[in-house]
């Protein structure tokens, strides 16, 4: 279908049309005369907007927020539950620096030669049979390191918790075996004072036995005497509190036998630490 | 688009204009322009089969200025014009090869461009901008009218 051109009609509108925006153009930018149009469309459109977005994306956003908000907010209450354990952990070993190290140098000089960055690994319970615990002889305990040791040479660390020693490591792979402190096979020298013994796990939960020949060492032992670690195994640091004497038996009349309990237990925390070394 | 409906074609307009205000700065850095509500308008009143009543393009494009925040008037006059240069040549176009009206309506976006600048921002108007987009919008709008031939459903549907 064809178009017709405008007759003089249209083009007088036209022309009134084009004149009358010229017009316009003129009293607006000259003398701003529709700026109250303009900020009330303005207005209009800001106001409608925000009430489309608050009835429509916002309720989307905020259960989305809602969610997430939760899950951030377990992820931030399970890393500073590893962080409180593990400055549980660091706390132990600085309020007993001077059992471990004899002062801040000797850490640092420590640190710098075995090319060590932390003095201690921090560690999660992977595993705890507590029914062999309470029942039998064999106390172990299973746990992984959060960072990875490319040797996995943790045999015959130490292994601690918040409250203190707890056992010694004996097998190191992808999980790592802990040979508990009250496990029949462990044998630790202890001492108090001048009073030096060897103290055998008990195959008891938190007890250790320590059998002394009474002609050797001839010292009062008292019921609640403090026992430390002596540090002669080569494995726990020297000075460390161990335990309390509980019960004391002849076994004849050479040998003493004493019930130690144990300062530490292995189920107070799920978070260990492993020693690098001492 | 052809014989489109006056709301159909405001809200298209609409959304060009916003289309527009997105596009414009990454556009800008490359010295384009491209003023797709003008073009909107220019191709439904191209493709209508009637004369579109002067009234129309005044009042639509009276409706882009209180939309897009121009002066008012500016686009008013400007759409009248377009619609009475393709109103007063519509057969005359059918002359016209693809190319030739694709550099047409380049033609008339830079003349819209350039009018507009000179009245809204006068530090803006820039020959540089000018050319560019000239360059720009005609193989743009090449390559919108190559899609038929890409699509040939939508040529049946339409021719």
């Amino acid at each position: 279908m064809s178009r017709v051109k405008p007759t003089s009609g249209t083009k007088f509108l036209y022309f009134l049309c084009i004149t009358i925006s010229g017009f316009l153009v003129y009293l607006d930018i000259k003398h701003k005369s529709f700026e109250g149009i303009k900020n009330y469309y303005q207005s209009f459109i800001i106001s409608s907007s925000y009430l489309l977005k608050s009835s429509t994306v916002d309720p989307v956003i905020f259960l989305y927020r809602l969610t997430k908000d939760k899950s951030e907010l377990i992820n931030e209450n399970k890393q500073l539950k590893l962080e409180i354990d593990k400055s549980y952990i660091s706390n132990f070993i600085i309020s007993r620096d001077s059992k471990f190290f004899v002062d801040d140098e000797s850490i640092k000089r420590f640190l710098a030669i075995n090319n060590i960055n932390e003095i201690f690994q921090l560690a999660k319970l992977e595993y705890f049979d507590t029914e062999m615990y309470m029942c039998c002889s064999k106390h172990r305990a299973f746990i992984k390191t959060y960072k990875t040791n490319n040797n996995n040479n943790y045999i015959g660390k130490p292994v601690l918790n918040y409250m203190g020693l707890i056992g010694q490591i004996i097998y190191s792979d992808s999980v790592i075996e802990v040979l508990l402190l009250s496990d029949t096979d462990h044998v630790m020298p202890v001492m108090s004072g001048s009073h030096f013994c060897n103290a055998k796990g008990s195959g008891k939960p938190g007890k250790i036995i320590c059998t002394y020949n009474n002609k050797l060492w001839q010292d009062k032992i008292s019921i609640g005497q403090e026992f430390f670690s002596s540090g002669m195994g080569g494995i726990y640091p020297r000075g460390i509190l161990i335990g309390k004497v509980v019960n004391i038996r002849e076994v004849d009349e050479s040998f003493t036998e004493l019930d130690i309990n144990l300062i530490s237990s292995p189920i107070a925390s799920n978070y260990v630490g492993v020693l690098e070394g001492i | 688009m052809r014989n489109i409906s006056t709301a159909k074609l405001l809200i298209i307009i609409f959304i060009s204009n916003i289309m527009e205000s997105i596009l414009a700065p990454y556009l800008i850095g490359f010295y384009i322009n491209l003023p797709l509500a003008f073009l909107v308008f220019s191709l439904a009143i191209y493709n209508s089969n009637y004369n579109s009543n002067p009234l129309f393009a005044f009042l639509s494009g009276f409706y882009l200025d209180l939309i897009s925040s121009s002066p008012f008037g500016i686009n008013a006059g400007l759409f009248t014009m377009m619609s009475y240069v393709v109103n007063s040549y519509a057969n005359t176009f059918k002359l016209f090869s693809y190319i030739q009206i694709c550099v047409f309506f380049s033609m008339s976006s830079i003349f819209y461009i350039g009018f507009k600048n000179l009245f809204i921002s006068l530090e803006n108007f820039s020959y540089l901008v000018l050319f560019f987009s000239f360059i720009f919008n005609t193989f743009l709008f090449l390559l919108i009218a190559m899609i038929r031939y890409y699509f040939p459903s939508k040529a049946i549907k339409y021719d």
